[in-house]
């Protein structure tokens, strides 16, 4: 409160103003050549950060790399693991956590059991884990973009569709893995309620690498918080002294408890099965094909295996319906694919997790798959990229 | 859509170059107030109704003031309609809880049921403004705005509209009045002052407030130290937050061409309360002075009276603030500390032998410690507070280092800008490494989340 103490405001401008009104109560004020020299030392920062860090940053995969469970959400690791993997591996394989492999150590997936029968180092997992076909699409899109002439085998989860809060189509608000690889506006997501100050934020992340490299610092050195977050949980600790420069790269993953109760995949659940018709998952599956094929790659389509022994009869003829109508779709856009049949029930753990020894058996599966062999074992579509 | 979110970047995006295409036709302030309406509708389109009512209201009254007699009877009409919107919408609720707890306790079996009104934003702001007009035509100080055009912009003009600064209208709309010409200067000052005010927001204020918040929601389990260390905080936080809102409404403004207020000049290093409130909230300090002080009296009527105008003025400050009792005892505490410091400060020894840093010691130790019933969620938590930091043993308060030193930067700055050494916070050099700074941590290492302002609920 002004009182009769008060006999007017101090003048807090700073230098040249000659304004009635102060200008600040601080000296940070540019003028517009200031402002110039600002644009262009933040230019420089700004787009050159990402290329020198990842100089200065070690990133040197083992073999079985599959990007670490804590970073799912480094997407700017993606982008460098998909470029560092097209340079190297012939085949990628491109999915969710079934791809990842979420209840196997990472030399129990389905890449490595592929690279087993291939005696090399062709398969790449690239695998991510809670990658929704919809948040796939968009991974793909906006940071696989050097996923480009490679055999890329995209596997399908038919479990995003088993009812229309998987395939996120309740009015009701839920939170589903990486919205911000979903569209934030159109085709309209009805689960989606986020803001739209959270959407065009999304928007500007993905298409600005400064961005996803700030991200990648935060979710790399600092446990997925931000700064502010993580000093709150080691308020004594310098935060610079925590980025290493080292990138995590092996598997040092705890596998959920589900691994050791392999045979807990029994019962006869009911579905709600979403029309395929109507489907965004499967819209954005669509997507996904047709966009990996038009950055000129091969693409091989592997739905499934679903567990079946899970389910009632009713859901396993909803499903078959649905697979014929996937098949059809395939066939009429001439995508080589294979649709495996249900494996035997101690090889699941759960509705489409597999155990290692299911992956070793579908692995197989796809050597013996004939149009496997003609569009990935045989195909020449790579040959200069091979190692 | 608050000015930290790309939402507003957007907004700002898509009107600044219409604005600056129309600005010599007289399509500018249809503009600029559809801009600000359609901002403002972003919160709730419902509020629309209200500003409307308030702006629609006033301008008629002045209008009538200009053609009839008894002025005085309009004026009271246009200021018992402002307080009644402002009693109904934000203090509804506090009064019939009062009248609950009354009525439970004389045993009387009904309950006033409660109003259930979501308070709009910004409404305590716009409505102090509104009323300064109709207040200031009355008293002859300005002329009666024709346009309801330009009166409905001058209410609601976007940079300014959720939390002030509370201009007046003789500042104001001979600005509206008038073509503002916008310089290449104008546009990098708003950018400054933006730039500095998203940086106090987002990477002081909401980082301090993960602290506070955690501490302040269960305060009965932590010690001393670490409520010590979140009142602290939550002082730096305030400051942070509401003067960084400010900035940005200024920022923003400047680069359309308008002046907005000071509303903050480095409070913490005032050197006694009333000091303190020349550099606090400034626009607010004023208009109490104006429209409430100096209409009770002021200090012509003897000590008595002197004190008690400065004890009502204190109370209805803390009133405006928020409809509880921890907003009341607030602005009592200060008329008490008022009370208490005014002669001293008046001696020649307080004046001229006391060190200036005691002095500003003093003063910031005496409103931290006022600041505990601001935040505190209720009278109880403000005195399980103040009674655990004195009682309570000591605990690792767990509190961030990054935090403080932050704290202490910006103090070291505040207090290097009011030294001898401000000339070396003048060097170019400096200037522009501390915007680059700012903008790189706010790139990098800022929250996530983005906190809404604090004085948005006032």
């Amino acid at each position: 409160m002004k009182t009769e103490d008060i006999t007017g405001i101090r003048d807090g401008s700073c230098s040249s103003s000659n304004d009635q009104v102060p200008f600040s109560s601080n000296c940070v004020r540019l003028s517009p050549s200031e402002w110039l020299i600002v644009a262009i030392i933040f230019s420089a920062v700004f787009c050159l950060s990402p290329a020198f860090w990842e100089r200065a940053e070690k990133f040197e995969p083992e073999p079985d790399y599959r990007l670490p469970y804590d970073l799912s959400s480094d997407y700017w690791l993606y982008k460098r693991y998909c470029r560092w993997a097209c340079s190297r591996y012939e085949t990628l394989v491109v999915g969710d956590s079934v791809v990842w492999g979420h209840f196997v150590p990472m030399d129990n997936t389905l890449s490595h059991y592929l690279n087993d029968l291939a005696g090399r180092a062709r398969f790449a997992n690239l695998g991510a884990d809670g990658t929704h076909p919809a948040a796939l699409e968009g991974l793909l899109r906006y940071y696989g973009r050097d996923i480009s002439n490679k055999n890329v085998i995209l596997h399908l989860n038919p479990l995003w569709m088993t009812s229309p809060k998987h395939d996120l189509q309740t009015e009701k608000e839920h939170h589903f893995n990486h919205p911000e690889l979903v569209p934030q506006f159109t085709p309209q997501i009805p689960c989606y309620k986020a803001s739209f100050s959270t959407r065009i934020s999304a928007i500007v992340k993905r298409r600005v690498p400064f961005f996803n490299w700030a991200s990648h610092l935060n979710i790399t050195y600092f446990q997925s918080m931000d700064v502010p977050a993580w000093t709150l949980e080691h308020p004594y600790e310098n935060p610079i002294s925590s980025i290493t420069f080292r990138l995590s790269t092996s598997d040092n993953y705890e596998r959920p408890r589900d691994t050791a109760r392999p045979g807990r995949a029994v019962g006869r659940t009911a579905l709600q099965w979403v029309e395929l018709e109507t489907s965004l998952q499967w819209l954005f599956f669509r997507r996904s094909v047709e966009l990996l094929r038009k950055r000129n790659n091969r693409v091989f389509v592997l739905v499934g295996p679903f567990n079946e022994h899970m389910f009632d009869a009713d859901s396993i003829d909803t499903y078959r319906k649905m697979q014929t109508e996937i098949e059809a779709w395939l066939q009429l856009n001439n995508v080589p694919y294979y649709m495996p049949v249900v494996l035997p029930r101690h090889l699941y753990v759960d509705t489409s997790h597999l155990l290692s020894q299911g992956y070793a058996v579908l692995a197989k599966q796809l050597f013996e798959n004939e149009s496997f062999r003609s569009s990935i074992l045989y195909s020449n579509h790579n040959s200069g990229n091979r190692r | 859509m608050l000015f930290h979110t790309w939402a507003f970047v957007l907004f700002f995006l898509i009107v600044y170059p219409i604005y600056l295409a129309l600005k010599r036709t007289r399509f500018s302030l249809l503009w600029l107030l559809a801009a600000s309406y359609f901002f403002y509708a972003c919160f709730n389109p419902l509020y629309l109704i209200l500003i409307a009512y308030s702006t629609i209201l006033d301008y008629t009254v002045v209008a009538v003031m200009e053609k009839r007699a008894r002025r005085k009877i309009w004026l009271s009409i246009s200021i018992v309609n402002n307080l009644a919107l402002l009693g109904f919408f934000k203090y509804a609720g506090f009064i019939t809880d009062n009248l609950n707890i009354l009525l439970s306790s004389l045993n009387v079996p009904y309950v006033v049921p409660a109003p259930g009104l979501l308070l709009p934003v910004g409404l305590s702001f716009y409505i102090f403004q509104s009323m300064s007009y109709t207040i200031d035509y009355y008293r002859g100080n300005i002329e009666r705005e024709r346009s309801l055009i330009r009166y409905a912009t001058f209410v609601s003009l976007f940079p300014r509209l959720l939390a002030g600064p509370i201009e007046r209208a003789g500042n104001l709309l001979p600005q509206l009045r008038k073509t503002p010409a916008v310089s290449i200067q104008d546009v990098s000052d708003g950018l400054s002052l933006f730039i500095v005010g998203l940086f106090k927001k987002v990477a002081l204020a909401d980082y301090l407030a993960l602290y506070v918040d955690k501490v302040y929601s269960t305060p009965d389990q932590y010690q001393s130290p670490a409520l010590l260390l979140a009142t602290f905080m939550f002082c730096w936080q305030i400051y942070f937050d509401f003067s960084g809102y400010t900035d940005m409404a200024r920022g923003v403004a400047r680069m359309m061409g308008f002046r907005l207020m000071l509303n903050f000049n480095n409070p913490y290093l005032a050197t006694s309360l009333g000091d303190f409130w020349s550099r606090w909230h400034i626009s607010l300090s004023s208009w109490f002075k104006d429209y409430v002080y100096i209409p009770l009296g002021g200090n012509r009527k003897g000590t008595f009276n002197t004190y008690r105008n400065m004890f009502l003025t204190m109370v209805i400050s803390g009133l405006w603030h928020g409809a509880a009792w921890t907003f009341i005892i607030w602005g009592a505490v200060h008329a008490l500390g008022r009370f208490l410091t005014r002669e001293a400060e008046r001696t020649s020894f307080y004046k001229e032998r006391v060190p200036r840093i005691l002095k500003q010691i003093f003063v910031f130790a005496f409103v931290t410690f006022a600041w505990i019933f601001f935040r505190a969620d209720s009278i109880s938590d403000a005195w399980i507070i103040i009674t655990r930091i004195f009682t309570s043993g000591f605990a690792d308060p767990r509190c961030p280092l990054l935090a403080l030193a932050l704290i202490f930067t910006v103090w070291l700055y505040q207090f290097a800008y009011e030294s001898r050494l401000k000339w070396v916070l003048e060097l170019w050099a400096v200037r522009i490494g501390v915007i680059i700074l700012m903008i790189l941590y706010l790139a990098v290492f800022a929250p996530s989340s983005r906190q809404p302002f604090i004085y948005l609920q006032f």
